[in-house]
């Protein structure tokens, strides 16, 4: 039984961890939030000047504003998804 | 930053560095899951331990020094040490051991404490990349993504062709219209449809079609001319005379000046454009099943027709292939099967049923029902080796990139001859979960409450062009809605193309309606 249950929690680890990102991937791309993001790290780039900007600086500088760019209906729908997953599978 | 890497990494490259390397990769950075390293295993593969599953891996995965597993967290090259990178840990590490290399462990990258920024060391990119790949074909994931890198003779054809097209919110590109020709309406409209369909406009776009017919008379070259013509920017109505007359060339049937069907036209184009490709590969398949031309690849899905057996309940399944779906309407003479509104699909898929309006999906459920076939259509059964009574139900085995619907509105029985001008609504996006054959298989295992794989995104379509007929089978003329950019929406009348809303295209009758897949997969 132990074996059984370990298995469930092992591809609910999985569904979660491999299909939800691939969700958010997919939604955040749909809505133009990645190309936002791509955008705002030339515009980062150009300021700093190509050889001299580091990858801590886009770091530094995209992290802020990636996390206040997600949109509400993607946050809402990913919450929806989760909740119907757990509902699915909670035994 | 820069793409020659940096000189620091000498000093790791030493004795058996690729190895090591693949190891970190393949243990910490691109691990696969649980269930496929066991398997591994079993089937006496690599002597990987199994007790490096994710759930335990995971718990070795920390920081050595405060225990955190998401700072950023990275690994020393040089040694067994994890540390953040956001606390700074791997910094100190790296600085009192003298170990200038480290690897972030959530995307790969290497780390120089010398250069202080990620570098990028060829032979250590072709490694990462290989691992990646390994770790996604375990997981089932296969080919993902990856951004264009221009080849060297790419390159060459940038720079001596320096004009460049920008496509913004508002620009009209691709969209032309199409004068007709004499009661060419019918090969117009669908024409629209083709060269707004996604995938078919990437391929020509990007040249694919290498051709080997010897004459002038390739309609995939002659398609191909099509979508430059289309996409050149130029706004005046485009002459299809040369489509028009490689048509007649090769669908007799359709030659002439009447007014003719524009899905059987479509049909023959596919026909047609198919048997083209096919001379492309130079695999003159005697197996049509054996294609993988654009058409099949983008049009072709695969149709289940099982037939029960009513005595003995054995089943006997065919899957032929399919471009389209014609469905039957409520009003023609084959009884539409009283259906009880709501159920399934109709909720899945969001449609209104405004005073009893028939839905696309409620055709799709008459489509896929069970269909009792009577004792005058008995069939051998190859269990009862007897004639038999029997069910038949159409599932959809394999779904096309690109669905297309006929409704069946023209009526040709032996008495009459007449259009059926039933309104049908249609969704904007449609789930097609319900009629697949795999859900019928869920279903039948009592499993009533299908478990909708809430991740699945494999079945879900958007509209993307709506072909409508106004008028009466002596005389109509078709329109085409095309969606351009994600919302807008344009009508093509021949030579004349306007903008239209959302409600237009759905308030429309519709003739034929084309769907492309949502979410598209590498193979």
């Amino acid at each position: 039984k132990t074996d059984q249950l370990y298995g469930h929690y092992c591809s609910c680890l999985f569904w979660l961890n491999h299909r939800l990102k691939e969700l958010l991937r997919a939604k955040l791309t749909e809505c133009g939030w990645r190309d936002q993001l791509k955008a705002h790290c030339k515009d980062v780039i150009k300021e700093k000047g190509l050889e001299h900007v580091t990858v801590e600086d886009l770091v530094v500088e995209i992290t802020p504003k990636g996390r206040v760019l997600v949109p509400d209906s993607v946050k809402k729908e990913l919450l929806q998804r989760i909740r119907a997953f757990l509902a699915q599978h909670a035994t | 930053m820069s793409p020659a890497g940096c000189p620091h990494v000498n000093g790791f490259k030493v004795d058996n560095w690729k190895q090591n390397l693949r190891v970190i990769y393949q243990c910490f950075v691109w691990s696969g899951s649980a269930e496929t390293r066991k398997r591994k295993k079993e089937e006496g593969g690599d002597p990987q331990p199994v007790a490096l599953s994710r759930p335990l891996q995971a718990k070795s995965c920390i920081c050595h020094m405060c225990g955190a597993h998401l700072n950023r967290l990275h690994s020393c090259l040089s040694c067994v040490f994890f540390g953040c990178f956001t606390k700074k840990h791997i910094h100190e590490h790296a600085k009192n051991k003298r170990h200038n290399l480290a690897i972030d462990l959530l995307y790969g990258g290497i780390y120089c404490f010398v250069c202080q920024d990620y570098i990028y060391d060829k032979d250590m990119e072709q490694i990462a990349k290989e691992e990646q790949r390994k770790a996604w074909k375990l997981q089932g994931v296969g080919e993902k993504y990856s951004t264009w890198e221009p080849t060297k003779r790419e390159l060459e054809l940038l720079r001596h062709n320096p004009k460049r097209r920008k496509i913004t919110t508002n620009c009209t590109i691709g969209l032309r219209g199409l004068i007709n020709l004499g009661n060419t309406c019918f090969m117009n409209c669908i024409v629209q449809a083709l060269t707004h369909t996604p995938l078919l406009r990437d391929f020509f776009l990007s040249d694919r079609h290498k051709c080997e017919m010897q004459s002038n008379s390739c309609l995939v070259c002659e398609m191909s001319q099509l979508f430059q013509e289309f996409y050149s920017g130029h706004r005046s109505p485009h002459i299809p005379f040369r489509l028009l007359h490689l048509v007649w060339t090769h669908a007799r049937h359709l030659a002439g000046y009447e007014q003719q069907d524009a899905h059987e036209f479509l049909i023959a184009a596919l026909d047609v454009l198919h048997r083209h490709c096919k001379d492309d590969n130079g695999k003159k398949a005697n197996n049509p099943n054996n294609c993988n031309c654009i058409i099949d690849q983008i049009f072709t899905g695969g149709l289940q027709s099982d037939v029960t057996c009513q005595v003995c309940h054995g089943v006997s399944t065919t899957i032929d292939p399919f471009w389209d779906i014609s469905l039957d309407l409520p009003g023609s003479s084959t009884p539409f099967w009283p259906l009880s509104p709501g159920g399934d699909g109709s909720t899945l898929n969001g449609e209104s049923h405004l005073s009893g309006a028939t839905t696309l999906t409620d055709c799709l459920r008459r489509f896929t029902r069970p269909e009792h076939l009577g004792s005058s259509a008995k069939i051998k059964c190859s269990g009862c080796h007897s004639y038999q009574e029997s069910t038949k139900q159409l599932t959809m085995k394999k779904l096309p990139i690109v669905a297309c619907f006929h409704l069946k509105r023209f009526e040709h029985s032996a008495k009459l001859r007449r259009k059926i001008p039933t309104y049908v609504s249609f969704p904007l996006e449609l789930d097609m979960t319900p009629f697949m054959a795999s859900s019928k298989e869920s279903r039948m295992n009592g499993q009533y409450q299908q478990s909708v794989d809430v991740f699945n995104n494999d079945n879900k379509y958007s509209l993307f062009a709506v072909v409508n007929h106004q008028g009466t089978l002596e005389s109509g003329h078709y329109t085409t809605f095309i969606r351009q950019h994600k919302d807008q929406w344009f009508k093509c009348d021949d030579a004349v193309i306007t903008k239209a809303s959302i409600k237009d295209v759905l308030d429309s009758e519709g003739y034929l309606l084309f769907y492309h897949k949502q979410f598209l997969e590498y193979e």
